[in-house]
């Protein structure tokens, strides 16, 4: 439960954030993602069936405030958590640099998925220059992963939760 | 239970589960009202007060940042200059402000008159969370009258519909997203065409009949067929006009005459107009 409140709280924070600056501030594709760094900090330390619905139910708060394909990001959100999951498990490590390689990953797959979702297969005269922007910003949030990492470690122990892996 | 292929595989399981539900939302599409749709307007519902401050902490800083980024070349030359201006003149320029929000809210008014019909004005309190979607989030939802799909104006012209409502916020889908379109047509030529948003955020209008006399500074304006905008508003200008390939279709570029990076108010037409007599200012 205290899992559960502290991600909905920081996803809250976070969704708010990604939803105003961008739009005061001509950053652009210069904006983190945010609610992606929390589900791959999900994905690598808090392995469980509540782990993965709260993936989705993040995906979801994002599609609720972007684009207009309902689901998109909720797929893209628990697949990315799925990743991050598979990967600790296996290398047995949770470990901020593979965080910060999944989030640099995770951030162009998500990009990808929106585009591909917004403008379909179609390749045209605005797609140009689409890949080096979305590597721009997958690198961006892979910068801000060990910031929001941290900050999430500091929230869990405040609310007297297991920093390192958790399996429910 | 520990031990069991359930609990040793839940978190792909459960992940499977979650993909295949999302996969379900996106094939099946969400229809208003629908049930799906529901806990997204929750949402946006519960976080629109913390956008409002947002916005509004914004509102006092944005001025500055905007002159920040914009003159970033120059701004090292003129630092002492704009520390005096900024300390002398600073009760000065929040009454500017103040001036400036006044007149966006009585040219509102004004265009309000003007389309002789039913109309709430909304502010821009946040936008889309990926820069790959163009929507903007308004701080009036179905409270204030509001529903899907209807038109949003500025007093420059043209700025989207409404796409989700909830009860104290909604969200506008921009002309210029991708999977915009709107039915306009040339104000001088009244060629007719498509005007949609392409993947970088510019405008086109697709499916102009090669034959028709388009020319670079011509005004575009909605044609009322599409059942959503009223007749006569004004969604842009024309700034190229291509024949490429032996297409059978003009290639239309168009300038938004709405700056959306700027947009701070906006109106919702909650009534259709018969038809609008003068273009909106631009």
């Amino acid at each position: 439960m205290r899992l559960l409140a502290l991600y909905a709280i920081a996803t809250l924070i976070a969704l708010a954030l990604e939803t105003t600056i961008p739009y005061w501030l001509p950053i652009g594709m210069l904006a983190p993602n945010l609610v992606l760094i929390l589900a791959v900090d999900l994905g690598m330390k808090h392995h469980g069936a509540l782990g993965a619905m709260m993936a989705f139910a993040m995906g979801y708060a994002i599609d609720s405030f972007s684009g207009t394909h309902l689901g998109l990001n909720a797929f893209m959100l628990t697949l990315i958590y799925l990743i991050a999951y598979a990967l600790s498990r296996y290398l047995i490590s949770t470990s901020t640099a593979i965080g910060v390689v999944v989030v640099f990953i995770g951030a162009i797959l998500t990009g990808l998925a929106n585009s591909i979702g917004s403008a379909g297969l179609d390749v045209g005269p605005g797609t140009a220059g689409l890949m080096p922007r979305l590597a721009l910003q997958g690198a961006i949030s892979a910068l801000f992963t060990p910031l929001v990492f941290a900050i999430m470690g500091w929230g869990k122990r405040m609310v007297g939760l297991r920093t390192r892996s958790v399996r429910e | 239970m520990r031990g069991t292929f359930l609990w040793r595989h839940r978190v792909v399981l459960t992940s499977g589960f979650l993909l295949l539900l999302a996969l379900h939302l996106l094939s099946a599409g969400v229809t208003p009202g629908a049930r799906a749709e529901k806990p997204s307007l929750a949402l946006m519902w519960m976080l629109k007060p913390v956008q409002t401050v947002e916005a509004n902490i914004a509102d006092d800083t944005t001025g500055f940042l905007h002159d920040y980024f914009d003159l970033v070349n120059v701004r090292q030359e003129n630092v002492e200059l704009r520390e005096q201006v900024a300390t002398l003149e600073g009760q000065r320029t929040r009454l500017a402000e103040l001036e400036v929000e006044n007149r966006h809210l009585s040219d509102l008014l004004e265009l309000r008159d003007a389309l002789a019909t039913r109309a709430v004005a909304a502010r821009v309190i946040g936008a889309d969370t990926t820069e790959l979607s163009r929507t903007l989030i308004l701080s009036e939802g179905s409270r204030g009258g509001l529903r899907r799909d209807l038109p949003v104006i500025s007093t420059a012209g043209v700025v989207g519909k409404l796409i989700a409502v909830a009860p104290n916020a909604s969200r506008v889908l921009l002309i210029n997203d991708h999977n915009s379109g709107l039915d306009a047509f040339d104000q001088r030529s009244r060629a007719r065409g498509i005007v949609a948003g392409l993947f970088n955020g510019a405008l086109t209008m697709k499916y102009v009949d090669r034959t028709e006399d388009v020319k670079p500074g011509d005004a575009v304006v909605t044609s009322g067929m599409d059942g959503i905008f009223p007749r006569g508003l004004l969604v842009g200008q024309v700034t190229r006009v291509s024949q490429e390939g032996p297409g059978l279709f003009l290639n239309v570029d168009i300038q938004p005459a709405a700056n959306f990076q700027k947009l701070e108010q906006v109106l919702i037409l909650t009534q259709q107009p018969t038809e609008i007599a003068p273009n909106p200012k631009g």
